[in-house]
């Protein structure tokens, strides 16, 4: 049965408030950005830019790009580890023993959907097969869209300093073998990585009252997969 | 006779890899002519100098400890056709069959930031004129 509703602004707080801390995060981005990328221009003699300008520039573009699609590999590579990989004792783990894509029945779905189950989940078919990896599709999907742009933002502005050194401007193909490139992509994985990694194994030890991402508190640690 | 009208797709496509790269081909229309413009040793000396980067030609005047419209004469710059152009956000190298450029957009437009350039290999140009 689904649960009641308080009022879209209840609802839906958390998507609200990160959508919120999203685009403050995203200024204040644009705005250092900015501030440091005319100290450089000064420094190279340069005229400073506006802030206009700064936030249209392939610099800023790569900024923001080689961000994000290092989050969504991270949840992209998440969605499907757990799938198959588990961490005993952990929130973010399935038990031991239930890897995999699990039983119709127990996934709710075809003639075991429930009445306020998804449509396409009793659909059935390519529509059943397709909702079913939806989310992961996504994940994936948009890894690679933000880390094409990600290349092609970082091309840009990797000629553009090229130029500004005097140097030659190189190919797409060229940039993706440039250090520059993978630099940046290495840089932003190690971190993803670390994370989903540490919250694994802490949630496993530590506990936050109250957080779905926690056990409860007096949960024992070889516990798996209860939230609090 | 009825237009095909563009894919919507490839308009998206096309705009996204526009702006991620900065560039335009008003900016290559307005490089062109200041690069030519400049590395034409029969337009006046005080055109030519206003087309360069104040820093650029500060440091000209410095070094021959003359104003650049008496300094600029003496440069070994020679112009030519336009051999091939690559314009990059706000940096731009124009190499003309007798010198390469290296331009920098300014607020008043683009400026010559560097000139006499000569390609070294595994290293930056060397140029006879910049900051």
């Amino acid at each position: 049965m689904s649960e009641r509703s308080r009022g879209f602004l209840r609802d839906n707080a958390l998507g609200l408030s990160f959508g919120g801390l999203f685009l403050v995060t995203l200024v204040g981005q644009a705005l250092s950005g900015a501030a440091d990328f005319n100290a450089q221009q000064v420094s190279n003699s340069l005229e400073p830019v506006t802030l206009l300008e700064y936030v249209t520039s392939s610099s800023f573009g790569v900024d923001v790009m080689e961000n994000w699609q290092s989050e969504y590999l991270q949840f992209f590579l998440y969605i499907f580890a757990t799938v198959w990989l588990v961490q005993r004792g952990s929130t973010e783990s399935k038990k031991p023993g239930e890897e995999g894509t699990e039983s119709d029945e127990k996934q709710r779905v075809g003639r075991h959907a429930q009445g306020d189950s998804p449509e396409w989940a009793r659909a059935g078919g390519w529509r059943t097969a397709l909702f079913s990896r939806s989310l992961g599709l996504l994940m994936g999907g948009l890894f690679l869209l933000t880390w094409i742009a990600s290349a092609v933002a970082g091309w840009a502005a990797y000629n553009s300093e090229q130029l500004g050194e005097r140097e030659d401007p190189v190919s797409l193909l060229g940039y993706l073998g440039e250090a520059d490139f993978w630099n940046r992509s290495f840089q932003n994985w190690q971190s993803e990585m670390l994370a989903v990694g540490s919250m694994a194994v802490f949630s496993v030890y530590l506990r936050q009252r109250g957080s779905p991402e926690s056990k409860p508190v007096g949960v024992a640690h070889a516990e798996t997969g209860q939230t609090g | 006779m009825q237009r095909r009208p563009v894919p919507t797709t490839a308009l998206l496509l096309g705009s996204a890899v526009l702006l991620l790269t900065g560039c335009s081909s008003a900016q290559r229309a307005d490089v062109e002519q200041v690069a030519t413009t400049f590395a034409d040793t029969s337009v006046d000396a005080e055109t030519r100098c206003d087309l360069l980067l104040q820093a650029t030609l500060d440091s000209l005047e410095k070094e021959e400890s003359a104003p650049c419209s008496d300094a600029i004469a003496q440069l070994p710059i020679d112009g030519g056709d336009v051999q091939s152009m690559q314009v990059w956000g706000r940096d731009a190298q124009v190499r003309l069959s007798g010198d390469t450029l290296f331009l920098t957009e300014t607020h008043a437009g683009w400026r010559v930031a560097a000139a006499a350039c000569h390609a070294q290999r595994d290293a930056p140009y060397e140029c006879e004129v910049e900051p």
